[in-house]
């Protein structure tokens, strides 16, 4: 068909394909709230969000035609949800592993001094510490050696 | 423009021969001039979907932090309200792709009666979410500092931490799109005036077309906020 024609050869999407559409859309609504009163545990997320992904990709294929258009726009559609993609993973990297690795130190004088207190609690007794004869003074039992090996 | 009779130089013979009044004089056709306006507002989609997914960013960092809050706070909306509202959304992306549908097909009246349908369905959700958030409003449950709810259940909220925080999100995010469905009733108003008044037709229906990608746009927004705020 000669492009002069205007919209002559634009592709119009049949009554019946719209109505299905719709009615497919209505039922993942309806299967989405029918899951939520499930418990499904950690999928619970996961389910809700493949679902919504479902509706939104019926939407974009037939009620904005994107199936039926110029690729260019199915380009800039899926450049921009990569993108998208790349925002949330790339925060989540940051976010969702915050304090794994604890490189942060105390940072306040009471955590510091709490910090202190759980180090001098860890402090062995001086009694276990004893090695030599003259550790032990006089008598020199060896009875804090053996507690050495106990240790 | 004026000059529907331009002359017509022989090589472009084809493309001159039918000038139609809607076509602007630099673009070569009718068709590059939809094409062109209909990638210009596939731009401007990705940047509308940017914006809210800066806001859906936000939401799945302080729901991974405090999952629990999230959950509580959650279960205070009316899943009932925010299902009829996602028909109600799904319904009038339905009847827009259908006055595209007529358009194409030249049934004038058909395309402005489903554009009225849409904006009748865009007042619908409106007022729910106006009762929605009303609800909220009266139980001391608003965003931010602001957070100081009271009465029934909302009591156990005040003891939750965090919670004010799902509030916040969830103000912020219905109330953008709340007003993306606004601006959304005024331009489908201004394009079902100008359907009515013969404006368009098979041969360029490109403003209908374009009002109708956005209004989609709109609908899949609410498609990811009635699971995540109403149901996990």
């Amino acid at each position: 068909m000669a492009h002069s024609d205007g919209h002559a050869d634009h592709h119009i999407i049949p009554f019946k394909t719209l109505a299905n559409v719709f009615g497919a859309l209505v039922v993942l609504t309806v299967l989405t709230v029918a899951v939520a009163q499930v418990d499904l545990g950690p999928l619970e997320i996961p389910v809700a969000l493949g679902i919504a992904i479902a509706k939104s990709a019926l939407v974009v294929m037939f009620f904005m035609a994107l199936k039926y258009d110029k690729p260019v726009n199915s380009m800039v559609f899926t450049v921009g949800t990569v993108f998208v993609v790349v925002f949330l993973v790339f925060t989540l990297f940051d976010t969702a592993f915050r304090g794994d690795i604890g490189n942060v130190g105390v940072q306040t004088i009471e955590e510091e001094e709490a910090e202190l207190e759980r180090l001098r609690e860890r402090e062995p007794d001086p009694e276990q510490l004893r090695v030599t004869p003259s550790d032990y003074g006089q008598d020199g039992t060896g009875t804090g050696s053996e507690d050495m090996n106990d240790q | 423009m004026a000059t529907d009779t331009a002359v017509a130089t022989p090589e472009a013979d084809e493309s001159h021969a039918h000038h139609p009044p809607h076509l602007q004089h630099h673009f070569v056709s009718s068709e590059q001039q939809f094409d062109s306006a209909k990638l210009g507002m596939w731009l401007f989609l990705i940047t509308e979907i940017l914006l809210f997914s800066g806001m859906f960013v936000a939401y799945t960092v302080y729901r991974a932090w405090h999952p629990e809050a999230f959950t509580e706070a959650s279960a205070t909306l009316d899943w009932v309200l925010g299902g009829v509202n996602t028909l109600v959304l799904l319904g009038s992306s339905f009847t827009v792709a259908l006055s595209i549908h007529f358009a194409q097909k030249d049934d004038r009246m058909k395309a402005f009666w489903n554009l009225i349908a849409t904006l009748a369905l865009a007042g619908v959700f409106m007022v729910i979410k106006y009762f929605e958030w009303t609800a909220k409003f009266e139980h001391g449950v608003f965003p931010a500092g602001f957070f100081d709810p009271h009465g029934g259940y909302y009591e156990t909220l005040a003891s939750i931490p965090y919670t004010g925080q799902f509030f916040s999100i969830y103000f912020v995010m219905t109330g953008i799109h709340g007003l993306h469905v606004l601006i959304g009733m005024g331009v489908i108003g201004w394009i079902a005036w100008r359907t009515f008044r013969g404006h368009f037709s098979s041969e360029y229906y490109t403003p209908i077309e374009i009002t109708g990608l956005y209004w989609h746009l709109v609908d899949i927004i609410w498609i990811f906020l009635f699971p995540l705020l109403y149901l996990v």
